[in-house]
Parts: C-alpha cells; structure tokens; sequence
C-alpha cells in the first residue's frame, strides 16, 4: 500500500517538476510584459521537436539537445517578440490572446509540415534498471528530470530575484514607466524576458520528450499544465508556479491512481476553476511586504 | 439616415443564405454537401460575432458547443425515438445550458483566464464524450440516424440543402435582429466600458451571460443540423483544433457586424476546397490569416470591403443631418417654474473611512431643485470618495443620502437612474465602438436584458418605439451640438465633444439631477467655456439641478450657484461662490495664507 502510494507520488512529482518549468516559463514572460504566451505549449514541442532531431535524426549527444534547444527556442521566442508582439504592444489583452493562441497554432503546423507523422518518439536520457527501496521504484531518468527541472527552476528564480537583468524585469511589472524613467529599455527587458520564457519551454520539452514523445498534442497538453499551475501559484509568483506545478502532478498522479485515468484529465479543470473562482490571487502568492 | 434604414439592411445576411440555397440547388452532389457545410459555418461565424465580437469573450469551446449540440440531437433520436424537429430543439436547449454553465466562470473572466477556462470546458467536454461509450458510443463514434420532418425522409443532397439553408436562415434572422438592436448596442457597451454600462442599467454579467447562452445555442442548433450530414459523429472532429479555427471565423470577416461572421465563417470553410492542391498548407495559412489581420487589418474582411466600396462609391458626405421633427426639437420642459427653495439631494453626516484614513467626514451637502452646486477642494480632500457614495459607487460607513425624499444608501449605482440621478465620469466613459446615436439611446435606461432582446424586434421592423428612441436621442445630440456626428463612432470624437456626448446621454433620460464629475478635465481653454454656456443652457431650459465636482475653480464659480469646499474630510465652507472664494478658510486651504492679520 504504502509503496504503492510511493510509487504515485514519485510519477507525480516528476510530471510536476516538468509543469513547473512550463509554469515558470509563462509566469516569466506574463510578470515582465503583462502577455500570457498562449503559444508556450508549442514553445515547448518546438523543443522536444529540437531533442528528436539532435538524438534520434543527427544521433548527438544528449546533453547537447539540454544545451542547444533551449537557446534556440529562446532566439524564436525573442523574434517572435520582435516581430508579432512588438507592433501589438499598445493593443488590448484580448487581442494579444488571440495572436498568441494562433501563433501557437502556426508553429505546430509548421512542425506538422516539417515531419509529417503523427508521433515521434525519443528516448530517455538514461537506461538501465531502477533502484528499488522498498519496493519503490526510482529510475536514474526521473532523478534527472527531477532534480534537472527543479534546479534550473530555481536557478531561474534566482536569476530573476537577484539578477541584474530580473531587477529590470521586475522593474518592468511593477511599473514600465517608472523602469523607464530609471533607464530600462523596454525593448530589451521584453526582448529577454522573450527568450528566457522561451528557453524554459524549450528545456521543458526536452524533459518532457521521452515520456510524451513528440506531436501536436504535446503543445496543449503543455500549455494547459503550465497555465493551471501557474493560477495555482498566483500567476506573477515565481515560487507560486514551481509549487503549483508540484501540486498540480501530484494531485493528478493520485486522481489517475485512486480514482479513474479519465479524472486525471479533470483535475486541472477543477483545480483551475476553484482557485480563479475562491482564491484567484493564487494559492501561493508572492508576499507582499508592507511597511507602515 | 431614411427612417427605413433598419428593414431592409437587416434582411440582408438572411436573403445571402436563401440564395446561396437556391443557387446551390442547381449543383452537382459534393458541391452541394459542401454548399450545405459552409452554411453551417455561416451560422457559428454570427454566433461567435456575438460572444467573440460584440462581447470581447474568447471562447476556445466553440467544437465542444457544437458537439453538444450534435449530440444532443443524436442521441435522443437514437435512446429516445425523438423526432427530428424536437431533437433540434433540445440541441438548442442543450446548448443554451452550456453557454450558461461556460458564463458562470466566464463573466468573472476577461482575456486569459477566459481562454483558458474555455479551452478546458472544450478538454473535459470531449473526454467526457469519449469516455462515456455506452453512451455516445465513445471514440468509435455513433451512426446519426436519417432524420425526417412531419414524414418527409430527407435523404438526397438536395434535401439536406434545403433543411441546413432554411433553418439556418431562420437562426441568422433571429441572431441578426438582436446584434442590430438595443441587445447588441448595450452588449457592446457592456464589453466596451463596465463602469459606464452599470450606470446606465446595462447589467454587465447580465448581457454575458446572455451572450453566452444565444451564441452556444446558436452553435448547438448548427451542430445538431451538421450532425446527419456528416453521418457518423465522433469526439475528435470536435476537438480543440476546430474549436481555434472556429474562432478565426469572426476575427477575419469582421467582429461587429453579421456580415463579418457570415463572410468569416463561409469563407474559411469553403476556401480549403479551392485550396485543393496545397491542402498541406492550409491550417498554417488560416493560423498566419489571423495574426495578419489581428496585426494589420483589426476590422476583418468586412472593414476592407467598406474600406474599398468607399473609395469606389464616394458617399455623400452629409448623410448624417437627419432632419429633426420640429416640435421636438424645441425644449422638452419649460414645464413649472422649479422652486429653488425646495431641497432635491440631502446629504447629512456621511462619513467614510479607508483603514486609518477617515476620507470624508460628516460631510453634510444639499442640492436645491433645479439649481447647480460645485463641490471643490485640494487633492486628497475627499471629494472624489462623496462623490463616489452619491453615485453609488462606494458604500458609506454612515450618514443619510436623500434624493427627493428617497433614501440612495442601499441602492446600487444603476438604480439610479430610474430615481432621475445620472452622471458624467471624470475619465470620458462613452461606448467607443458604437455610434454617437446609439451612445445616448442607451441614456435612456430600461437596458435589462429581456426588454433589450424584445425591444430589437421593435427596432428591425423600425416600430414606433424605435423611431421614438432615436427621435429623442437626435434631440439630446442637437442639445449639446452634436447632431451631425449623430453617426459617427463616438471613439473618433475629440474629447470636447466626447465630454459633450456624455452630456447628452446624461439628459435624454430627462433626469431631475445630473452628477458631473470634473467636466472640463483635459479639455481645451476654449472649449470649457462652451461647455459651461452648455451646462447652464441645460439647467435654464430642462430644470436639471446639477452637482459638480472640478477642479479648474474659475469654471465652477461661474457656473455654479452655490458650492461648498471641502479639506481633509470635512465641509469647510458653504455658500455663494463669491463669498466662499473669499473666505480666510478656503484661502488658507489652497493656498496656506495666514487669515487676514
């Protein structure tokens, strides 16, 4: 039994490690310029699309796809940027959402053009069989994908609390004219906000490739576990989203286990529509502190 | 502007189908499946200008929608023996409940939580489909009965024409009266500023909500005519993918007019046929459409077509000048000399705190029927908060607001209205996307969503209702001057004349009050003096009393009667604007002299 439950958690939090990175990529680009990158998801299979090609077409080295197709998918998040959110930055959320939503449509079309088959698969990083303690299985890839995802989500939190460039980000979402004014560059700050939510989502599909393997699929599945975590988390906390991302594997894990694996796909939609409807700062907020 | 103009422009988008129906008889087999196809299309191409255009809702549900709808039909034709004609009913029942489940989250949303919301309802739909196999028969999909309407089997492709041309034309009468009528114009402004529309009695959840339900039900009516077309119905053709192309369909024809839906939906269903050769291309070629026209062309195809047909056609340029009926345009009241002694707001001992800060402090005000009171001070003096609480858009802690001998306290700000209370905003509130016209016939109130729905029957056959609205409302526009821009976009006004819109639709509901909330803010030196002489006009000719929060103090002396000063929270004087300008408490105030000494 206990096992049993081990087992489950462990599946839950590797699916949770990989929708935190997701989160975090679009909790990055929503906290600096204010947009929810609806084309995430496809972010994310351009980069398990990356991972196919640099070791199962090119036969490369693993860690060169965790290298490469992060800075890739980030110069195309960048330019798309420049390109398509750049000219719409004085337009209304409602039609940046829709541009995004079919940007998003677009790349996955492309992909399905460039490789014209329904599933690709890519292996794991690592073979070989699992330790076992106590009856609980722990392969060497989910370590990896654990602890991978999590230590650069947290090195990105970093990064964004303590950096020069986050300084400016941060800067940006709490108020662009007053970052102005200070002297950030809008164009920059967005620019690299851009890439770095674009690398995480390509990192996020390297992960995520072995388990899901690749396909047009992929970019909704994505897009909808990174969303949700990302309301768990309360959508501009950094922290917030990597626990949301946790919360919202677990809680899958054992819906799948105990419950039935249709309710698996339930759950977001249930914990999404209670936390916007109860709770909609989040259940992780970022505190805010006050002095008096 | 003929007086006609409504009649025959409306029928426009209904005779497009019966001709496509007709002309689409003459056709071979597969044309006319697809002809039969891309009417259906039409048909959730208008019912998303609904949500998506007029509503600003983006909703990724739409396949979903149509999938309850073809289902919903389906499935009591196929478990319960129900006719055809019933099982379409239930589809649109079955839809309207869907749109009202997807509205409970998504008038609380805007932007992307609503997206999201809807993209998962669209997710949990198609599942639950798939899983419930004994059912719908799950992913292998269930055999749609061939259906038939009072004993005539429809069954030849000619048949299905005209069945899906016919009923479809039937649901774009009904869906185009209500975009052309108070329902659309109110949903529009609902949508286009919240603030505004709540005043003026526009319920924002309300009209949502509404649009929500009218648009899945229409898209459910259109599923369920699909669903024995397309013979065999599974969940994946209903997917998530459908669902994004559907709502492309408004975004490229247009988002605010039945025209655009219609062309969108057409169009982009019937395009990839002649897109045959690269049929690879054409989901990349939709997806690249829409950002282009998202980026480049915001108004869709219908836009470009006006664009293009007015520099063909040059239109003759005063189109506008609608001749105003004499006797109307002559002041409404002239009625009984008001009685100035007579009290029509009492404000006594309102106060208001915000955590430590006490905002407003026994304040005490009154307004004397018919007369104009101007309520100055320093930022942070609490005039904004009073002025909030007589409008109704904060709550008092305590004190007594009378009107009339009515209490305002527990009324919410769109109860006003009807009481006689209306009001200007400090930011101009007007509906930018509607016409100026259309601005102040929502002035007058009665917006509840049912009345709105019957009223635009009235107003496409052009009955005497609508003629009496737009009467009164060329007189209000001819009030403040702006009767020849009675047609144009309130959003291409300058903000003069935005603030003199405001005006308008604040006096056809001939209210006993106006509240102006800084009325010259931002305009230009010249125009605040033609906004004065305008206010006082009013004020002599309809008996309007005026309360008038400002800032610019020369401006309020010269308009008002009486004004009270406020500072830190409390009345500090009272009276004359002559005296109370000269009084040590008020120079001390604003401008820290030392009383006379």
């Amino acid at each position: 039994m206990l096992a049993e439950l081990g087992n489950i958690l462990i599946a839950g939090i590797k699916f949770g490690a990989i929708y935190a990175l997701a989160a975090l990529g679009l909790v990055v680009i929503h906290k600096a310029t204010k947009t929810v990158n609806f084309a995430h998801g496809a972010f994310a299979m351009l980069g398990a699309f990356g991972s196919f090609l640099i070791v199962v077409h090119w036969q490369g080295p693993y860690w060169l796809a965790y290298l490469l197709v992060p800075i890739l998918i980030g110069i195309i998040a960048a330019l798309i940027e420049f390109l398509i959110l750049r000219p719409l930055r004085r337009a209304d959320m409602f039609t940046v959402v829709i541009a995004t939503v079919f940007l998003g449509i677009a790349l996955g079309e492309a992909f399905r053009l460039i490789y014209n088959t329904e599933l690709l698969a890519v292996p794991g990083m690592f073979v070989g069989a699992p330790f076992v303690v106590s009856r609980v299985f722990v392969t060497k890839e989910t370590l990896w994908v654990i602890a991978g995802a999590l230590v650069t989500a947290l090195a990105c939190v970093m990064l964004f609390h303590h950096g020069k460039i986050g300084r400016g980000m941060r800067a940006m979402a709490s108020n662009v004219r007053g970052a102005q004014l200070c002297g950030y560059s809008v164009d920059r700050v967005y620019m690299f906000a851009w890439f770095l939510g674009g690398a995480l989502a390509g990192l996020t599909g390297v992960f995520v490739a072995p388990i899901t393997g690749v396909s047009v699929e992929l970019s909704i599945a994505v897009i909808t576990a990174g969303f949700v975590a990302g309301v768990i988390g309360g959508f501009d906390s950094l922290r917030g989203a990597i626990l949301g991302g946790l919360l919202l594997g677990v809680v899958e894990s054992l819906a799948a286990a105990y419950v039935s694996s249709a309710m698996k796909n339930c759950v977001s939609f249930i914990l999404l529509f209670f936390v916007l409807m109860w709770r909609p700062e989040g259940l992780f907020p970022e505190r805010v502190a006050r002095r008096v | 502007m003929s007086d006609k103009r409504f009649g025959f422009a409306g029928l426009g988008p209904t005779v497009f189908i019966l001709i496509c129906l007709v002309a689409g008889l003459a056709l071979d087999s597969y044309p006319k499946y697809v002809l039969a196809i891309t009417i259906i299309s039409m048909v959730i191409g208008v019912a998303l200008v609904v949500l998506v255009g007029l509503g600003r809702c983006i909703t990724l549900a739409s396949g979903s929608v149509m999938a309850i709808g073809a289902y919903a039909a389906t499935l009591s034709m196929v478990h319960l023996g129900v006719p055809y004609a019933a099982a379409l009913l239930l589809a649109i029942l079955a839809g309207a409940a869907a749109g009202w489940l997807i509205a409970l989250p998504g008038t609380r949303f805007r932007g992307h939580n609503l997206a999201m919301v809807t993209l998962v309802f669209q997710s949990v739909c198609i599942i639950l489909i798939r899983e419930a196999k004994w059912l719908t028969g799950g992913a292998e999909g269930i055999r749609v009965p061939p259906p038939s309407i009072m004993g005539w089997r429809i069954a030849s492709d000619s048949d299905f024409l005209i069945v899906i041309g016919v009923l479809s034309a039937l649901i774009v009468l009904l869906m185009t009266i209500l975009v052309r009528g108070p329902f659309g114009k109110n949903l529009q402004a609902a949508a286009g500023n919240e603030v505004a529309a709540e005043t003026f009695g526009v319920s924002v959840p309300g009209y949502l909500t509404a649009a929500f339900v009218v648009s899945s039900a229409a898209i459910a009516f259109a599923g369920a005519l699909a669903a024995p077309r397309i013979r065999i119905l599974d969940p994946d053709s209903f997917g998530v993918l459908p669902s994004i192309s559907m709502l492309a369909y408004p975004i490229v024809g247009g988002m605010y007019s039945v025209w655009g839906g219609l062309l969108g939906g057409g169009g982009l269903r019937v395009l990839p046929e002649f897109l045959r050769p690269v049929a690879d291309y054409q989901e990349l070629f939709f997806a690249g459409l829409v950002i282009v026209v998202v980026m480049f062309f915001p108004g869709g195809l219908v836009e470009l077509l006006r664009r293009g047909s007015a520099l063909v056609f040059v239109r003759d340029a005063k189109r506008g000048s609608a001749p105003i009926p004499a006797a109307a345009a002559s002041p409404i009241a002239a009625a009984a000399e008001a009685d100035a002694s007579q009290v029509l707001l009492r404000v006594e001992g309102v106060d208001k705190h915000f955590d430590a800060l006490h905002a407003v402090n026994s304040a005490n005000l009154m307004v004397p029927v018919a007369g104009i009171h101007g309520l100055i001070g320093p930022n942070g003096a609490g005039k904004t908060s009073l002025f909030n609480i007589i409008s109704g858009f904060l709550e008092a802690d305590q004190g007594r607001i009378e009107f009339g001998g009515t209490s305002l306290l527990n009324l919410r700000a769109r109860d006003r209205i009807r009481l006689g209370i209306t009001r200007t905003f400090q930011h101009v509130a007007v509906f930018g996307q509607l016409s100026c016209l259309d601005n102040v016939i929502i002035g007058r109130g009665r917006n509840a969503v049912f009345h709105s729905m019957q009223q635009s029957f009235e107003y496409f056959i052009d009955g005497p209702g609508a003629v009496a609205a737009r009467r009164e409302a060329l007189v209000a526009l001819q009030a403040v001057g702006l009767v020849d821009q009675a047609h144009s976009l309130a959003a291409a006004l300058s903000l003069g004349d935005q603030r003199r819109l405001e005006i308008a639709r604040a006096i056809i509901s001939e209210p006993k009050l106006i509240l102006l909330d800084e009325p010259v803010s931002g305009v230009s030196e010249s125009e605040v003096e033609g906004l004065r002489q305008l206010l006082l006009r009013i004020n002599a000719e309809r008996n309007i009393a005026m309360l008038v929060v400002e800032h610019n103090i020369p401006f309020v002396a010269k308009l008002c009667r009486t004004m009270s000063v406020m500072g830190a929270g409390r009345i500090v004087a009272e009276g004359r604007p002559a005296e109370v300008i000269a009084m040590p408490a008020v120079r001390q105030l604003y401008f820290g002299e030392e009383s006379a000494a």
